[in-house]
């Protein structure tokens, strides 16, 4: 069992493989850290997921751009491929933040964006239904009723493709008009999105978290308020 | 607005600005060379893609339509995935814009050092880009300054469609020697298809385009566009301009406020065109480029989405603008293409607001 020293240092060296894209550090301070007893549970929050926190920290100041943080991802999907079967036989569940459904609409492939904020989204302690890329229109609609996420969050790089969001929201909210519904996507801006009548406009992959949460705090009081 | 009188066509408009002189009102060159000019006309956005004769002719019927300079140009921006040995689909359904590729020529970086240059005459779109090009060749219309808009990409972006833009960020970081491998490849293919186009249509009535939307500040650092962009579009342009052109249009799509420093490193010609996304003010872009004449700067999503007093205002703002904070000359552009299913009601607002405003005297 790791003293509280070490399982500092271990932590840390998790943190700042991600950080710095070390992919090979990052699974060497996951197997450490499992070799030492530390909670692989404790490990993946502290260690690599604030260390991606950090990373999408650097990307918002513009320290870092789409190559780091692909970078960064990868060191974290790494540290996690060592760090997760020991979380899953512990049994130990993450408390879930909140669930998005995540998609590229239709007649769109550009996913990059789309799949940073799925990252961020799953570090921040969500449960994330990607969809994909060009995602016929119906299957947000599908996806949103059979796993009740209280999100879901459209992505469009092309002034032809964000005309499908209102299409989706219109259907999104016949079924369920209480969903929240984020865009974000090169084309789109605040005033775009309320235009489409969505809930919430995220810039960059590293403001979606934030805005999600936004909306689900509105979306609780009002509940309350009922 | 008081109806005023032309005293130019808008190729002798454009003709003035690159002597550097005044012309009677701004030029509208409205970067509508694909979707848009094949759904006004009524038929597919595919068809700007591949079929030449009615890409052709619907760009030159929409520029007669709305009064626009009429500069024929046919490409798209996922250019290299096919023509390096890939394979795109053609843009179909309701809400596809371009072509988009569906398989990447590279896959690891083994395929990196084995890829070579295609053979420049019958790669991807190249053979349907070169019937386009004849087509135009064969007649300069009143409003037209340049039959020929002669075609490449930046290499980024060309790299970015042959890897994939994921590979070539991290190859950016993890493995640089393989990025510039890639990228000196895209390079010297440009160079390929400058030739081509200079020994099919030679100097006159040609304009060199290019253009780069992947290396952009949503996605690389100025550093790392100074290390992996500059040095390819320096070459590029050098070569072009070795070749007797006086003037290239080259589109910096998207956030390229933080690369404007590298950007104005590059030579355009005598001047240069140079077209901005909304992300660069014109004011920005006169600063970088005194000497060369700007375009660009309205956001397309307002065209597409706003209502049109809304587009007129923004027009306005951007010909007032252009008039006077562009010292090298200035034509009004949207800030990328001009979307495909834009409102005819808008794009006639953005129109009337340069013939209302555009005016020297």
């Amino acid at each position: 069992m790791a003293t509280e020293e070490r399982t500092k240092e271990i932590l840390k060296g998790l943190h700042d493989s991600v950080y710095e894209f070390e992919e090979d550090d990052a699974v060497k301070w996951a197997k450490t850290a499992l070799e030492e007893g530390v909670d692989p549970f404790v490990a993946t929050m502290e260690g690599i997921a604030e260390g991606m926190i950090a990373a999408g920290e650097a990307y918002n100041e513009k320290k870092y751009f789409v190559p780091e943080l692909l970078m960064c991802a990868d060191a974290l999907y790494a540290g996690l491929d060592i760090l997760k079967p020991a979380i899953e036989a512990s049994g130990r569940q993450a408390e879930v933040k909140g669930s998005i459904v995540l998609g590229v609409v239709e007649g769109d492939v550009h996913d990059i964006g789309k799949n940073l904020v799925k990252m961020m989204f799953e570090v921040a302690g969500w449960t994330v239904y990607d969809l994909g890329k060009d995602v016929p229109l119906d299957k947000f609609v599908e996806e949103q009723i059979k796993t009740d996420a209280e999100v879901v969050g459209l992505s469009a790089l092309m002034t032809t493709s964000m005309l499908a969001m209102p299409v989706v929201i219109e259907k999104l909210r016949a079924k369920n008009p209480k969903v929240r519904i984020l865009l974000g996507g090169a084309p789109v801006n605040p005033e775009v999105a309320e235009k489409y009548g969505a809930d919430g406009y995220a810039k960059t992959a590293g403001t979606a978290v934030d805005e999600a949460i936004n909306l689900l705090k509105v979306l609780k009081e009002e509940e309350l308020g009922e | 607005m008081m109806e005023r009188k032309e005293t130019m066509t808008d190729r002798e408009r454009v003709e003035a600005i690159l002597q550097r002189k005044k012309p009677d009102r701004v030029p509208i060159w409205p970067f509508a060379f694909a979707g848009f000019a094949t759904v006004y006309t009524g038929t597919s956005i595919a068809d700007a893609y591949n079929k030449p004769k009615v890409a052709y002719e619907a760009q030159k019927k929409t520029c007669e339509d709305f009064g626009w300079v009429f500069t024929p140009m046919f490409g798209y921006a996922a250019y290299g995935g096919w023509e390096f040995g890939g394979e795109i689909k053609w843009p179909s359904g309701e809400f596809a814009q371009a072509p988009t590729v569906t398989r990447h020529p590279v896959e690891t970086e083994e395929d990196v050092w084995k890829l070579q240059k295609p053979e420049v005459s019958t790669a991807g779109i190249i053979p349907l880009m070169t019937d386009f090009y004849k087509i135009a060749a064969n007649e300069q219309l009143d409003n037209e300054p340049f039959n020929v808009l002669a075609w490449s990409l930046g290499a980024f972006n060309t790299a970015g469609m042959i890897a994939s833009v994921d590979k070539m960020c991290k190859w950016v970081i993890k493995k640089p020697d393989v990025a510039h491998r890639l990228l000196s490849l895209a390079a010297d293919h440009s160079i390929d298809l400058t030739d081509h186009w200079h020994t099919l249509f030679g100097v006159k009535g040609v304009l060199p385009f290019t253009g780069e939307a992947v290396a952009t500040g949503q996605i690389i650092s100025a550093k790392q566009f100074e290390d992996f962009v500059l040095p390819y579009f320096m070459k590029v342009h050098g070569y072009i301009l070795s070749l007797g052109y006086e003037h290239i249009y080259c589109h910096q799509c998207g956030e390229q406020n933080a690369n404007l420093e590298h950007w104005a490193k590059i030579p355009y010609g005598k001047p240069g065109i140079i077209s901005i996304g909304h992300e660069v003010e014109l004011e920005t872009a006169g600063r970088y480029y005194p000497n060369d004449v700007i375009m660009g700067n309205l956001e397309p999503a307002i065209i597409q989405n706003q209502t049109p007093d809304e587009v007129y205002e923004a027009t306005k703002k951007n010909v007032l603008d252009g008039m006077t904070k562009c010292p090298g000359g200035y034509v009004f552009s949207p800030g990328c293409e001009l979307p495909p299913m834009a409102p005819v009601e808008n794009v006639k607002a953005m129109s009337q607001a340069v013939a209302d405003y555009g005016w020297y005297d």
